[in-house]
């Protein structure tokens, strides 16, 4: 599988911490894009479809959970990677019902950030013919 | 149980509500000033690996410094905020300036404002007189007014917070503006007729205007 043709979506509101975190996944051979709240990140979605969504839970307007939904209602290819600083159990499950691949809690090793990547996009490989 | 014991009672839960809610925002946000941090150094760990040296990189590194210094300078403001919050509570009554108590209020509330797009403003009088009285509550107070309007507000709205000193007395108006739910998300956490008892301990008393604006008249003194 090429790794530098995997295409990830980073959404946070943490402006400094989406960039920098695209940077490094950048440095590991990924195609990164960012969004800032949960409206950029859907609207992004009508002109290029990412394989891998990095999404933050707790924004301003439109919350995680909600993109999630609405990623899987429209874009049920989209493998979503859920990277939270607060995300409770309850949340964790509800991701997972709603399709989410996994659930990590920031601050998340960078290298455990790209493995669930590439993990999630060899699980979208898979589903898709 | 005498209604007194019982207004105690749930005035305490109530305000153990308040610091719970507050310290699930505080450690929300220490958790990002530390992943912002973690990246940015991480980042500088990988360029150093691939011997990026050159004199844009080195440029390049002093702005992740700044970044790091930047998130540092942020969490500090909110860990100063929550700690004079908790301080608050240290004695009953005590000399304290009004301004200074709904700004760090303010501090630690302004995630959630953030959540729901709701602007928190500050219109405050310069030179207020200090107040002798119960920080702990008065916060307590101010808290329940904020927090019945961001459920009720739609997003993208505002809230204006006036301090103003009168004849021996300051007050504190908090004016909503903006489109009002056609339906709650939430009930108020905190029943008005708790906000109503706990104001009349510190000899203060709160109105309930039309439009949804809220006036807090206070004694310099409470005792």
């Amino acid at each position: 599988m090429k790794q530098a043709g995997i295409k990830v979506l980073i959404v946070d509101d943490e402006v400094a911490l989406a960039n920098t975190l695209a940077q490094r996944l950048k440095m590991r051979d990924l195609q990164v894009e960012t969004a800032y709240n949960g409206e950029e990140a859907l609207s992004r979605l009508k002109q290029e479809e990412p394989d891998v969504m990095v999404l933050d839970l707790r924004m301003p307007g439109m919350q995680g959970m909600d993109v999630l939904k609405e990623v899987k209602k429209t874009h049920p290819h989209i493998q979503v990677i859920i990277l939270t600083g607060h995300g409770t159990d309850k949340e964790e499950e509800e991701a997972k019902i709603l399709g989410g691949f996994c659930f990590l809690k920031k601050p998340a090793e960078i290298e455990t950030l790209a493995a669930k990547i590439k993990g999630a996009f060899s699980e979208k490989c898979a589903k898709t013919p | 149980m005498h209604s007194n014991d019982r207004h105690e009672q749930e005035l305490k839960l109530l305000q153990l509500h308040l610091i719970g809610k507050i310290l699930a925002g505080f450690t929300h946000e220490a958790k990002n000033y530390l992943a912002i941090i973690n990246e940015s150094v991480g980042l500088m760990g990988d360029m150093v690996q691939m011997g990026k040296s050159s004199e844009k990189d080195l440029s390049e590194y002093l702005q992740i410094i700044r970044s790091v210094e930047d998130q540092i300078k942020r969490a500090n403001e909110q860990f100063r905020a929550l700690n004079r919050f908790v301080h608050r509570m240290d004695s009953e009554l005590s000399s304290f300036n009004l301004n200074e108590s709904i700004e760090e209020l303010i501090a630690l509330l302004t995630r959630f404002a953030n959540q729901k797009k709701i602007a928190l403003i500050k219109n405050f009088q310069e030179d207020l007189p200090s107040l002798y009285s119960n920080p702990s509550l008065l916060q307590f107070i101010v808290f329940s007014v904020l927090d019945e309007g961001l459920l009720k507000l739609e997003k993208d709205s505002r809230i204006t917070i006036q301090t103003a000193g009168v004849d021996q007395a300051v007050q504190i108006k908090i004016i909503p503006e903006g489109n009002v739910l056609e339906q709650e998300s939430d009930v108020p956490s905190v029943p008005h007729e708790i906000v109503e008892r706990t104001i009349k301990q510190l000899h203060g008393n709160i109105v309930r205007e039309g439009g949804g604006e809220t006036l807090i008249v206070l004694p310099l003194t409470a005792s």
